[in-house]
């Protein structure tokens, strides 16, 4: 290139680039939206998205319908204001982002995913207005949702609950089958509310756990499909102290539990005007924020189809696999479990007393007396996903799952109280603070995620996705250097390393892959 | 003594009055200043002459309007925007207007209209530059021949369009097209018969007025936009114009808005922080310059006294942009 060509050359265009604004435009629907808000037309198209209009609901209810909401499912996009107050140097946050208060969120993520909430709480304190309420946003009017409700009673029958055959088919049948069924009005709706459950009977206790787990209900043979519902039961005691114990399996079914906080005084003023206005919010829900049978259905999917993100579902499993794991359960590795404890009916302090070895206050496992089914797992990816959804997230964040794990996890995992953590200096109120307790073990067990550098030295992870990928095309050789591979890692973890729960899990995954690896080995040698 | 209310309003008072009373003191609730009497006031002056409209041509429908008018009502007068003292009182004239000149449409989707009517008026009235009074006249005259809500709607926006928004140029041309051709002519005020012919130069041509006797051509001032704020305008200085899209970015102090402007009318709305980011200059068209108050275009020249001195030109497609370091005014000037 010459001089003078080199003078003359101009830098490309262009030189300092910005992305462009996108030409502006303009809706010609906005001129109709407004003060007034429009009613449906048409099907739900013309309404606002769903996540929106969830959003609505939740602000409709903890702006208008309860007085003194608590925010303490708090959000964060910047440092929050903290303070400690009083003797024990209380933490009280004042959030930095919108933070939603669990007793309004929880029932309104059940409702958008249908799935079961149970409402805790001293008499008194509006769980079952808000359980009436959720009935009403699903179009329900209040007086249907009112006579659909079952209330639990000691004297509660199964044909209370579910329904009767006709007598004249009683007394004229010449089979079974010639017999009509009355069912019950509520099996049929698609918000479900039980009020006082730990009131029923045991006996019905279990017609009502077939309902709740498979969806329909069994008399005299004849059998009544339910359609899918959101279920908001309540109980005075979550222990299920009420007139006879819960059975395990029906609490089980529960998806999540949230606790009607205490009225604050300093709201009287309003609960004044509310009594002498005459007013019950269930009579007054704006139509606006009343959803269709469609709308649930669309909610549900489109709550469904948001993703987690790998780093948050490591971070998840990390957690999980902390505390099935019990070493000296079984001598066997797969039976090493706190299940096997449990089921050889040994007490469990006699199971502890033998651990030996580990640092009792360092491993999470200690912590819990049980591990995490597949249901509570399935129903937390369901609430993060809800949660992320609710919030108008493309993807679930780790503080969606932060947030809700203490609500699905509040019966289902079982604090240890023994443990040497609960007698920690600081930790004391963690004994009847399940909620916090619940978030602590996760954000202890997100730090140690952390420091192991999980996220960028992952063996097991390697070795997953590299089976994952498929063994079609896999060599022998490949196949042995593989072999190797994994007997190598387990080799490594076994030389003093002490045994924790997440270890436990990679060791298992680590067998299952030598098992397949193994069998793929053997096939190859036949062909 | 005020005039006694329609039979079925009255009706309907009396038999909801359990219902209506809880829910204004839940709308009290929600709203402490809501004012009874005020309500009241509103109820006696604008939804009376509704129902007593509906009362007339569609009786069955009068009850609907009723409990509309009142739902929609409390939330007007409970936002502060109808009643007595309320700060839209072209919302009330509209829904009188528009409402009792077609109580068919009003029986058959009462809140749908109803609440269309506030919301657009409400919406042209916080528009500057918009001319709600004159989307009222359009409705109440061509609402009648509508044949239902839907197509109610969609004249509205078309009118909208008419009555000054013109950002809504693109959308309303396509709303006209789903209007019978002879109100399609009638929204836009084309004296015209052939819709084709009148919707290709509207499409074509910004500054086609088909209202117009003679149609305009030629370097012409077509609007002037903007205005000092201490005289009600949006500026506290003098502003700054730059083509973006096809519209214009106008700056002004710490603030920027995005003009659009058309034969209907030229509407300013707040710049998204994208639009505030692009600093991109505005190429003005060869031949066309700018010398004092002189602006010189293809042979053609404009003098522009009220300018005092043109101090910038920013260009788009046939459009200019002039502003003046001595004026809050934003000259648009049509290029052909």
């Amino acid at each position: 290139m010459g001089l003078l060509d080199a003078l003359q050359r101009v830098s490309q265009s262009p030189t300092n680039p910005h992305a462009p604004a996108a030409p502006r435009t303009f809706d010609v629907a906005d001129l109709y939206r407004g003060p007034l808000a429009a009613p449906a037309e048409g099907g739900a198209a013309q309404g606002p998205p769903l996540d929106e209009k969830l959003r609505q609901a939740y602000f409709w209810i903890v702006n208008t319908a309860i007085i003194s909401p608590h925010y303490d499912v708090e959000l964060n996009d910047g440092p929050p204001q903290s303070f400690s107050l009083g003797d024990s140097r209380s933490r009280l946050t004042l959030p930095s982002a919108q933070s939603y208060s669990s007793f309004a969120l929880l029932p309104l993520l059940t409702f958008a995913t249908r799935r079961k909430c149970l409402f805790v709480g001293g008499p008194g304190r509006g769980k079952t207005a808000s359980a009436v309420l959720m009935g009403v946003l699903a179009g329900y009017p209040v007086r249907e949702v009112r006579r659909a409700m079952q209330h639990g009673h000691p004297q509660m029958t199964v044909a209370d609950l579910l329904g009767n055959p006709l007598p004249a088919d009683l007394v004229a049948a010449q089979k079974i089958e010639d017999i009509r069924i009355a069912w019950r009005s509520w099996l049929g709706m698609r918000v479900k509310v039980i009020d006082e459950y730990n009131r029923i009977p045991t006996r019905t206790q279990s017609a009502l756990l077939t309902v709740m787990g498979d969806n329909y209900a069994e008399i005299l043979n004849h059998v009544f499909e339910c359609p899918e519902a959101a279920w908001y039961l309540t109980a005075n005691d979550e222990t299920g102290g009420g007139t006879y114990p819960v059975i395990e399996a029906l609490r089980d079914r529960i998806d999540v539990i949230v606790q009607a906080l205490s009225f604050n005084p300093r709201f009287l003023a309003d609960l004044l005007a509310r009594i002498e206005a005459d007013v019950r919010p269930e009579e007054v829900v704006p139509r606006q924020i009343v959803f269709t049978e469609q709308e649930v259905d669309r909610l549900q999917e489109e709550a469904r189809a948001v993703p987690i993100p790998a780093d948050v579902g490591r971070r998840l499993e990390f957690f999980a696999s902390q505390f099935e794991f019990c070493e000296v359960a079984a001598e066997q590795w797969e039976y090493k479990t706190k299940d096997t404890a449990r089921l050889s009916g040994v007490e469990w302090n006699a199971v502890t007393a033998l651990e030996t070895g580990r640092d009792r206050l360092k491993d999470l496992g200690c912590q819990s007396r049980n591990g995490l089914s597949v249901r509570v797992l399935m129903a937390l990816l369901v609430y993060a996903k809800a949660l992320a959804y609710f919030r108008g997230n493309r993807v679930v964040e780790l503080e969606d799952v932060r947030q809700v794990l203490p609500f699905v996890l509040h019966d289902k995992l079982l604090p240890d109280l023994d443990a040497p953590f609960f007698a920690a200096a600081g930790n004391e109120v963690f004994r009847t603070d399940r909620v916090g307790w619940l978030r602590r073990v996760f954000d202890l067990s997100c730090a140690d995620y952390e420091r192991l550098n999980l996220d960028r030295d992952d063996p097991v992870a390697q070795l997953t996705a590299e089976f994952r990928r498929g063994l079609g095309g896999v060599t022998e050789a490949q196949t042995r250097s593989r072999l190797v591979a994994i007997e190598r890692l387990v080799a490594e973890w076994s030389r003093g390393r002490k045994l924790y729960g997440h270890l436990y899990d990679d060791l298992l995954v680590l067998k299952y892959l030598h098992q397949r690896y193994t069998n793929y080995l053997r096939w190859l040698k036949t062909q | 003594m005020s005039a006694a209310l329609a039979p079925a309003f009255a009706g309907f008072l009396r038999n909801a009055r359990d219902e209506l009373n809880a829910r204004f003191a839940e709308a009290r609730r929600l709203h402490p200043d809501l004012d009874g009497d005020g309500f009241a006031a509103f109820l006696r002056g604008t939804v009376d002459p509704l129902v007593r409209a509906v009362e007339a041509a569609a009786p069955a429908g009068a009850a609907d309007v009723a409990r509309a008018g009142y739902a929609l009502g409390l939330e007007l007068v409970g936002q502060g925007l109808s009643g007595p003292a309320g700060r839209e009182p072209l919302i009330e004239e509209g829904w009188r207007e528009v409402g009792t000149a077609a109580p068919a449409l009003l029986a058959a989707a009462p809140e749908r209209v109803l609440s269309a009517i506030g919301n657009a008026v409400h919406h042209l009235a916080a528009t500057p530059g918009a001319r709600p009074a004159e989307w009222i006249a359009a409705m109440r005259a061509l609402a009648p021949r509508c044949a239902d809500p839907e197509l109610f709607l969609t004249l509205g926006a078309v009118a909208a369009w008419r009555a000054g928004m013109a950002h809504f140029r693109a959308g309303a041309l396509a709303a006209a097209d789903r209007l019978p051709p002879g109100l399609a002519l009638a929204a836009v005020r084309a004296p015209s018969d052939d819709w084709p012919a009148v919707r290709e130069r509207l499409a074509a041509d910004p500054w086609f007025d088909p209202a117009a006797a003679t149609p305009a051509a030629g370097l012409r001032v077509v609007a002037r936009a903007g205005a000092f704020r201490g005289f009600g305008g949006l500026f506290v200085e003098p502003p700054t114009a730059a083509a973006a899209g096809g519209h214009f970015l106008v700056r002004s102090g710490e603030e920027c808005w995005l003009l659009t402007a058309d034969a209907f009318g030229a509407t300013f709305h707040r710049a998204t922080a994208a639009e505030r980011a692009d600093t991109r200059l505005a190429s003005v068209p060869p031949g066309v310059t700018a010398s004092g108050t002189t602006l010189s275009a293809g042979g053609a020249r404009l003098e522009l006294p009220e300018l005092g001195e043109i101090g910038g030109v920013a260009a788009n497609g046939s459009t200019l942009a002039l502003t003046s370091p001595f004026s809050h005014v934003v000259v648009i000037v049509a290029l052909a």
